[in-house]
């Protein structure tokens, strides 16, 4: 049996100048008619870039195919006209549908744009077509989802609105670029059953692309693993995980959270007094009414009530929307609270403010979500801590540069990256340097935001290994927010699970994550894709799920 | 903000060598004047009057006798002065306005704007030349007038990034970690948001250097006999028709600066579009 589509000896250069530089190099690949294949990688690796060049959108000028063929049923497509080929036999999705989707046209018109221009229907055709589109992809009311606009629905929906916009023209092929890297584990599994649930029904031939060996074990039939531009290994799903070959693949493996390697850690007992206190926290944020119309307010934290205590790891999960990183920003002062009580070493944050922030700037610290942003990126890394030490007054001015190499030895990092700026460097770099930012301040408690949300797999295990060290060395006590349980499984001896603003479940975590209390936290436990394909992707059904934003 | 670009780096990008070599072009012969300058521009009767381009005067003289090289070459003093200075304080007051209003929101931030809303509302040239004419004409009077009005845009650019910036998370960690409002606010914001009016900078440039050439024209700036482009441009209009060349010198000297200016800023918003 031929492939669909075939890529051949498929190499990529990119010029400038008298720099040259391989970025793909004779990716030799088969996508048959019907299957899955996820295309797994990190950053940079090259995934993305070999399906632009595969629908020949390469994206910059500086860029040229040196050899290779691709060719779809067997004919040549690299120097064909695309117009018939793009959209009409290939389509693709991305991870961001926000920025996809076109914001000022509904989304019934953009699905028919594809059907009027490829297949020549008329007007009323176009919609009845669209509005049975969106049925398909999962649309509770097609016929109102045709006339909404993209801002009107949440990440997960928007998506598969995304997906009803590429099937439009009825492919062959679809490429999905990360399409769920943005969305929550829940919606994220929805997403995947629909993409296995239409190429069951339309014998579409699809490749995935992901940097998450779960989405792959649970949804691919074959999986290529990318690494630099090359394909590393390429195989059967079960043989390939059962089985790897290449170091690489190994290592990926390896470092799925999904594969608990941190040992179980025991929930010191609360001894001293709780470090944070919060009492009934109620966080909002002023939504402007209309002219006229009554100002209205969206509660983003609803009565909330937790304790920390000294040195423990406490790990903060829920979708987004939840109010974690609200919670993160109020206990650090950086949002105020509407109403309630927060208490920091027994200082009243809502009620003695000036003097209880002094005492918290001096003691806890943050490390943010997006590495690159950050850190400031006009300075260096060298300059970036010393502002602290400085602001700080705890290191005398002559320690200064000592201090310096000590903190980025203790985060990992080479005392020669001190001289660089944020954009020479890579996302885990950034985020080792910002943990050694929030490390300066000398802080007993660390709120870590999201913080290897953003980096590849192998990198997030790195970073969750140097929390892991830090707390052993340094008797830090750590608030770890993240929307991925799995990470916080490895990481963190208490889960708290915070919901719509308030908290479901509380308790060691290896008690909520084999025996779960609420039907929402098993919901969010069963939606994780787990490495091992035999264990099904049962998640993603959660009661009261609010999918249209109204 | 920007280093020194290298010489290899300016062969790449053949814009910003040309808009920056023109820029250095000017800047040369007005520091180098006394020595280039093959006359004293104000000296009369150096020549004959109204005398064509020749060898012994390459760009002809005026009617006073005047030797049109040597003016074009002294007025590159004063139009790079105008170009400069009516740039620079605008600059300097629109960035720390913007910035603050930027920063603080709020009232601070409702007054600015409205006060801008009012310097918006009256037609640019208008106002110039209603505030110099109560000052008295003069270059000290445009540069002032410049600076009350000029600020305007810069302050709207600045605020507008301050506005993005000040939610971004290197902020948020700038107040986490206690920094002082005012190192937030000119260590951290400021240079993030620069990028963007040093380009207007260039193109406003341009259209400073045209005003001042407009208001000089219009008697109200540089005075006579000094020399200066736009002024030998209005007083030799009487001539046109004899003698061409005392306008069209200085004309395409007013044409070929605001040239540079124009290539080096869009040069720049390339460089800058890059980088961001």
């Amino acid at each position: 049996m031929t492939a669909q589509l075939a890529i051949d000896a498929l190499s990529v250069v990119f010029r400038n100048g008298a720099e040259e530089r391989a970025l793909l190099h004779a990716i030799t690949l088969d996508l048959q008619k019907g299957e899955i294949l996820g295309l797994v990688g990190e950053s940079g690796s090259g995934k993305s870039l070999l399906c632009r060049t595969v629908i020949g959108l390469l994206p910059s000028k500086a860029l040229t195919v040196t050899a290779g063929r691709v060719l779809l049923d067997g004919a040549d497509i690299l120097n064909a006209p695309m117009g018939g080929i793009r959209g009409r036999r290939i389509g693709m999705i991305f991870q961001n549908p926000t920025s996809h989707l076109d914001p000022v046209m509904t989304i019934g018109r953009q699905i028919a744009e594809g059907l009027i221009h490829h297949k020549r229907l008329g007007k009323a055709a176009a919609r009845t077509e669209a509005v049975d589109l969106l049925r398909q992809v999962g649309f509770p009311d097609p016929a109102r989802a045709h006339d909404s606009f993209a801002h009107e629905f949440s990440g997960g929906m928007r998506q598969r609105a995304m997906i009803a916009v590429a099937l439009a023209c009825d492919p062959e092929i679809l490429i999905a670029d990360e399409p769920t890297t943005a969305l929550d584990v829940t919606i994220q599994a929805q997403i995947l059953r629909l993409l296995i649930q239409l190429r069951d029904e339309r014998g579409l031939s699809i490749i995935l692309i992901t940097h998450d060996l779960g989405v792959v074990a649970q949804t691919c039939d074959r999986i290529a693993v990318m690494r630099h531009g090359r394909i590393v290994e390429q195989g059967e799903k079960r043989a390939l995980l059962a089985d790897p070959q290449h170091d690489y693949t190994k290592t990926l493996i390896a470092s799925h959270p999904s594969l608990a390697h941190g040992k179980e850690v025991d929930v010191p007992p609360p001894s001293a007094d709780p470090v944070f206190q919060i009492d009934n926290l109620e966080v909002a944020f002023p939504m402007s009414g209309g002219f006229l119309s009554k100002a209205r307010s969206f509660r983003a934290l609803k009565g909330l009530s937790l304790r920390v205590w000294p040195g423990e790891t406490l790990g903060i999960v829920g979708e987004s929307g939840s109010g974690k990183s609200t919670l993160a920003r109020a206990m650090l002062g950086l949002t105020r609270a509407t109403a309630g009580e927060i208490s920091f070493d027994g200082q009243s944050l809502t009620r003695d403010r000036e003097k209880t922030l002094k005492h918290l700037r001096a003691n806890a610290a943050m490390v943010f979500q997006d590495p690159f942003n950050a850190l400031n990126p006009r300075m260096t890394i060298a300059e970036t801590l010393a502002e602290v030490l400085q602001t700080q007054g705890k290191t005398p001015r002559d320690h200064i540069p000592a201090r310096i190499g000590e903190l980025l030895d203790l985060v990992g990092l080479d005392r020669t990256f001190a001289s660089r700026r944020p954009r020479s460097l890579s996302g885990g770099q950034c985020q080792r340097a910002g943990i050694a930012r929030a490390l300066a301040v000398n802080p007993r408690v660390i709120i870590a935001d999201e913080c290897v949300a953003a980096l590849d797999v192998t990198i997030q295990a790195q970073i969750v290994d140097l929390f892991r060290d830090l707390i052993a060395r340094t008797g830090l006590t750590l608030v770890f927010i993240a929307h991925d349980l799995a990470i916080v499984r490895n990481l963190c001896a208490r889960v708290v699970v915070m919901h719509h603003g308030e908290i479901v479940e509380d308790g060691p975590s290896a008690r909520i994550f084999a025996r779960p209390e609420r039907p929402y936290t098993a919901a969010l436990i069963a939606a994780i894709p787990d490495i091992n394909p035999d264990r099904p992707l049962n998640g993603g059904i959660i009661p009261n799920q609010q999918e249209k934003v109204t | 903000m920007i280093p020194p670009p290298p010489l290899a780096y300016l062969r790449t990008r053949p814009m910003l060598a040309t808009g920056l070599a023109i820029l250095a072009g000017f800047v040369l012969l007005a520091v180098l004047a006394p020595w280039v300058a093959p006359h004293d521009p104000i000296a009369h009767d150096v020549g004959p009057k109204l005398l064509a381009p020749s060898w012994a005067h390459p760009f002809g003289t005026d009617n006073f006798g005047r030797d049109v090289l040597s003016r074009v070459i002294w007025g590159a003093r004063i139009d790079l002065q105008i170009a400069v200075i009516g740039v620079v304080f605008p600059f300097l007051i629109g960035t720390f306005i913007g910035t603050l209003a930027g920063f603080f929101g709020g009232w601070v931030d409702v007054v600015f704007m409205r006060l801008i809303d009012v310097v918006l509302a009256f037609p640019f040239l208008v106002l110039m030349l209603s505030i110099i004419t109560i000052l008295g004409p003069g270059l000290g009077s445009f540069y002032i007038a410049m600076a009350l009005v000029g600020w305007v845009s810069y302050a709207r650019l600045i605020r507008a990034q301050i506005l993005v910036l000040k939610t971004q998370d290197f902020a948020v960690a700038a107040e986490s970690l206690g920094f002082s409002r005012l190192r937030i606010m000119f260590r951290h914001l400021l240079p993030n948001a620069l990028a963007g009016s040093l380009v207007f900078v260039m193109s406003d440039a341009v259209l400073v250097l045209l005003n001042g050439a407009a208001i000089s024209y219009l008697g109200l700036g540089v005075q006579p006999p000094l020399a200066e482009w736009g002024i030998m441009v209005a007083e030799a209009q009487g001539f046109i028709t004899q003698a061409w060349w005392i306008t069209l010198f200085p004309g395409l000297a007013i044409v070929t600066l605001a040239f540079g200016f124009s290539l080096t800023g869009d040069a720049l918003a390339d460089v800058m579009g890059v980088r961001e």
